[in-house]
C-alpha cells in the first residue's frame, strides 16, 4: 500500500478532503447541533419562540408515556439484533465457506434485494402476511391449519419487516470477518486433535467477533429509527419512538419536543456505540495499542 | 469414521440450507409483488383469479405517477454524481493518505451510515426549516438531494475504499518511474484501476437514492418522489397498481446490479491474480 503523508498546506489534500468534509459539517454536524439547541426553545401558537428554557426537557422527563414508548423501541431493537444475528451468522458462514462457485450470483441476489425500494418490499410483506396471503398458503400446503399465521398488524409483523430490512448489515460485517480467517489456523486446530465443534467455538467464533459486534451494533442503532415497518406492518397499535417523533412534528407542530425526543433516541444509539467500542477495545489489545 | 463423515455432510447441508432459506425470505415479498401485478381482481389476496395487464394501464393513468417518476429520476441522477465523486475522494483520503485530523474526518464521513435514516431526515429538516426561515426558502427537491448526498456518500465511500485497498500500487510506481507526473499517474493508472469500484458505487448510489423513503419523506416538502407516492397510496388503501409499479421497478434495477457487480468482481480478480497477498 502506497501511503502518502500529507499536510494541510498540500492543495491536493485540500481538494480531496475539503468538499466532503464541508458537506458533512454543514449538512450533518451543524444540523445535529441545531437540533440540540432547538430543544431549549418553546412554541407558542404553533410558532417557534427563541428563548432558553428547560420546559421541553421537563415535559420529556415527567411524562412516563414517552418512556414507555422509548423503552418499547429499545426492546424491539434488542429483539431485532438477536434475530438478525441468529440469521446472519449461519448464512454468512455458508457464504464465506461453502458454494464457492455460486458466490457471485448469490451476492448479487442479496445486494439486489437490499437495494430494492423499501416501501415496496414492506408493502409486499402485507400481501405475504395477510390472512389469505402467501405465508398462510405455504403453511397450509405443509399441513398447518388455515389462518395459522396471524401476525399482520401486530408487533410481530413489524419485527418481520425490520429483520427483513436490516439483516443484510450483519451479514456483510460477518462475511468480512469470516472470509479473513486464515484456513491454516483451522487446519492447525484439526491437526492438534480438536473436533469441528471445538474448532468452531475456539477459533472461528472468537475471530468472527468483530463482525458480530459491529453487525449487532449497526442493527441496534438503525432499528431505533424504524418507522415504515411498525407503521405499515405493525398496525399502529403499539407505536415506536419514530412515530412519536413524527407526531410531535406533524400533528402537534411542536419542534422543540420533537427535537428533544430525537436527541434522546440519538443518545441511546450513541451510548450503545460507545459501549461497544469500549468493549471491543478491552477484548482486543491490538485495537487498544492503536488508540493509544 | 462413517458417523464423522455423516456429521460433516449434515453440517454442510444445514449451512447451505440456511442460505437457501435466507434467499427465499429475501425474495418472498418481491416475487409476491410480481405475481400480484398480473391479477385481474382488485383484491390482493390468494387465490389469484385471473391474468391481466390492466393494472399497468391503471398505474400510468394516475395523474401523479409520472411526475413522481421524473422527480425520483432527477434526484437520483444528481445525488449519484455528487455522492460518487465525494465518496471516491473520501475513499482515497481514508486509505491512502495520512494527515492531521484524519480520525475526525473518518468519523464524520462514516457517521451517517450509523444514523437511523428517519432521525437523519428529521435533524436535517430542522436545520433547513430554520435556515429557510432566515433565507426565505422552503424544503423541496433541492433539499432532498442534499439529504441523499449526506446519506449515500458513506456507502459509496466504503465501496470505493474496498477497491482502493485491493489495489496493485506497483503499477503506479512503474508509471512514475516512466516519468509521469502526479496528475498523469492518477488519470492514466489510478483512475482506470479504481473505475470498476467507482462504477459499482455509482449504481449502488443511484438505487439507494431511487428507493429512498425516509430522507425524502422528511425533506421533500410538497414534492413527491416515487417511494413517497407509494407510501401515501398504500396508507389510503392497497391496490394492484403498486405491485405493478414494483414489477416495473425491479427489472432495470436487477440489470444494473448484476452488471455492476460482475464488472467489479472481474476487475478485482484481475488485480489480485499477480500477487495474492495484500
Amino acid at each position: 500500500m502506497n501511503i502518502e503523508h500529507k499536510t494541510w498546506k498540500d492543495p491536493v489534500l485540500i481538494a480531496v478532503v475539503a468538499p466532503l468534509a464541508i458537506v458533512m459539517l454543514v449538512f450533518f454536524l451543524v444540523p445535529l447541533a441545531m437540533t440540540a439547541v432547538l430543544t431549549f426553545q418553546t412554541t407558542q401558537y404553533y410558532r417557534l419562540v427563541w428563548t432558553w428554557d428547560l420546559k421541553v426537557w421537563t415535559e420529556v422527563f415527567s411524562k412516563p408515556h414517552y418512556w414507555t414508548i422509548i423503552g418499547r423501541t429499545i426492546v424491539m431493537a434488542i429483539v431485532c439484533v438477536v434475530l438478525c444475528l441468529l440469521i446472519a451468522f449461519p448464512t454468512a458462514y455458508a457464504l464465506a465457506t461453502r458454494l464457492k462457485s455460486y458466490n457471485t450470483q448469490i451476492q448479487i441476489m442479496i445486494v439486489f434485494a437490499f437495494l430494492t425500494d423499501a416501501v415496496l418490499k414492506t408493502f409486499g410483506w402485507i400481501l405475504v402476511l395477510d390472512r389469505n396471503g402467501v405465508a398462510n398458503w405455504m403453511l397450509g400446503t405443509v399441513g398447518f391449519a388455515p389462518d395459522s399465521l396471524d401476525i399482520l398488524f401486530s408487533p410481530a409483523g413489524a419485527m418481520v419487516g425490520m429483520v427483513y430490512n436490516l439483516v443484510v448489515y450483519p451479514m456483510f460485517t460477518l462475511y468480512l470477518s469470516l472470509v479473513r480467517i486464515d484456513r491454516d489456523l483451522l487446519l492447525a486446530a484439526y491437526d492438534s486433535g480438536a473436533s469441528r465443534l471445538r474448532t468452531f467455538f475456539e477459533v472461528t467464533l472468537p475471530l468472527s467477533r468483530p463482525g458480530l459486534y459491529s453487525g449487532g451494533v449497526l442493527v441496534f442503532v438503525l432499528s431505533l429509527g424504524a418507522f415504515l415497518e411498525p407503521k405499515v406492518l405493525g398496525g399502529g397499535t403499539s407505536p415506536l419512538a419514530s412515530e412519536l417523533i413524527r407526531q410531535s412534528f406533524e400533528t402537534r407542530v411542536n419542534w422543540p419536543l420533537g427535537a428533544a425526543l430525537t436527541i434522546v433516541l440519538i443518545s441511546v444509539g450513541a451510548l450503545t456505540l460507545a459501549l461497544a467500542g469500549l468493549l471491543a477495545m478491552k477484548r482486543s489489545p491490538a485495537l487498544r495499542r492503536r488508540a493509544a | 469414521m462413517i458417523s464423522h463423515r455423516l456429521k460433516d455432510r449434515l453440517i454442510d447441508t444445514g449451512l447451505v440450507g440456511s442460505l437457501a432459506l435466507l434467499l427465499v425470505f429475501f425474495y418472498i415479498p418481491i416475487i409476491t409483488l410480481v405475481a400480484f401485478s398480473f391479477t385481474s381482481s382488485r383484491v390482493l389476496t390468494l387465490p389469484i383469479e385471473g391474468f391481466s395487464f390492466e393494472w399497468y394501464g391503471e398505474l400510468f393513468r394516475k395523474p401523479d405517477f409520472l411526475p413522481a417518476v421524473a422527480n425520483s429520476a432527477m434526484v437520483a441522477a444528481v445525488s449519484t454524481v455528487f455522492a460518487t465523486i465525494l465518496g471516491s475522494a473520501g475513499a482515497i483520503a481514508w486509505i491512502r493518505y495520512r494527515f492531521r485530523l484524519q480520525n475526525a474526518f473518518r468519523l464524520v464521513t462514516f457517521a451517517p451510515l450509523l444514523f437511523p435514516q428517519l432521525l437523519l431526515g428529521v435533524v436535517m429538516l430542522l436545520w433547513f426549516s430554520v435556515l429557510g426561515n432566515w433565507l426565505g426558502f422552503s424544503t423541496g427537491l433541492a433539499t432532498v438531494i442534499i439529504g441523499h448526498v449526506v446519506y449515500i456518500t458513506p456507502f459509496a465511500l466504503v465501496i470505493v475504499a474496498v477497491q482502493v485497498y485491493g489495489f496493485d500500487e506497483t503499477l503506479e510506481d512503474a508509471a512514475r518511474d516512466a516519468g509521469a507526473n502526479g496528475w498523469e499517474v492518477f488519470r492514466e493508472v489510478t483512475f482506470p484501476l479504481l473505475w470498476p469500484g467507482i462504477f459499482s458505487a455509482a449504481i449502488f448510489a443511484f438505487l439507494l437514492s431511487w428507493g429512498n423513503f425516509y430522507v425524502s419523506y422528511s425533506l421533500a416538502g410538497t414534492a413527491r418522489t416515487l417511494p413517497i407516492f407509494v407510501y401515501s397510496g398504500i396508507a389510503v388503501g392497497s391496490s394492484p397498481i403498486y405491485p405493478a409499479l414494483a414489477t416495473l421497478n425491479f427489472i432495470p434495477a436487477l440489470i444494473l446490479v448484476a452488471f455492476g457487480e460482475l464488472l467489479r468482481r472481474r476487475a478485482l480478480k484481475r488485480q489480485s491474480m499477480p500477487s495474492t497477498e495484500e
